[in-house]
């Protein structure tokens, strides 16, 4: 399993979970945190690679890193 | 902007798929989302055809039906959730429902109420509007 420097206060485990599943379950998470909070998104669908950052960047979160797993993403994000 | 006004005209089930994965998606994220549910559309929100899966298919959508190692939510359960975290809301259209010869409980509870083309323009005046 790949590292990384974060340590996520939340994990959502979205693997199995087709378009808009990942990114709806982080919709709903990132709603309800507090600013600074780091979530891991947890995914194997691979649209979520593209989908997720373009709407942190309209939302205006961070995408602070994408870690590629055996046979999913981890994708680290920081609410501001 | 000031949102969507999806007009649903169709029971294909990709078509149906389609709207409520990028209505979600908007309503989510805080982008104000109608949609009028008309015409055949409203075959595939009938209670007994969500519980049987029995839905009008092409190729997308069997694929869906079929996928095994996929979780697909069904629409259905799209729009459930984003009705709870965004502003999203379903019409049923009255006309269609007349010539049906149903009522709201003959439909999966997705549904504001029931609405009339005249209250359907009005709240799409201020809105991007789509035709599915």
């Amino acid at each position: 399993m790949s590292e990384t420097e974060y340590d996520p206060d939340v994990t959502i485990d979205a693997r199995g979970s087709t378009c808009p599943g990942p990114l709806m379950d982080l919709i709903g998470k990132v709603k309800e945190a507090d600013p600074g909070t780091v979530i891991e998104l947890q995914t194997s669908d691979s649209g979520s690679k593209g989908d997720v950052p373009e709407w942190l960047d309209e939302a205006g979160h961070d995408l602070l890193e994408v870690v590629e797993q055996d046979d999913y993403w981890s994708m680290y994000v920081e609410t501001n | 902007m000031t949102g969507y006004a999806i007009v649903l005209a169709s029971n294909e089930l990709a078509r149906v798929q389609a709207v409520s994965t990028i209505g979600s998606v908007a309503a989510a994220s805080d982008i104000p989302v109608e949609v009028f549910v008309t015409m055949d559309g409203l075959l595939a929100f009938d209670e007994e055809v969500v519980e049987t899966g029995d839905f009008d298919v092409g190729p997308v959508g069997r694929a869906m039906q079929d996928a095994e190692d996929a979780d697909v939510p069904l629409f259905t359960e799209q729009f459930q959730q984003a009705q709870e975290i965004g502003p999203l809301k379903l019409w049923a259209c009255e006309m269609a429902m007349d010539l049906l010869d149903t009522d709201l409980d003959d439909y999966v509870d997705v549904f504001e109420d029931t609405l009339g083309v005249a209250g359907f323009l009005n709240r799409a005046q201020d809105k991007q509007i789509v035709f599915v």
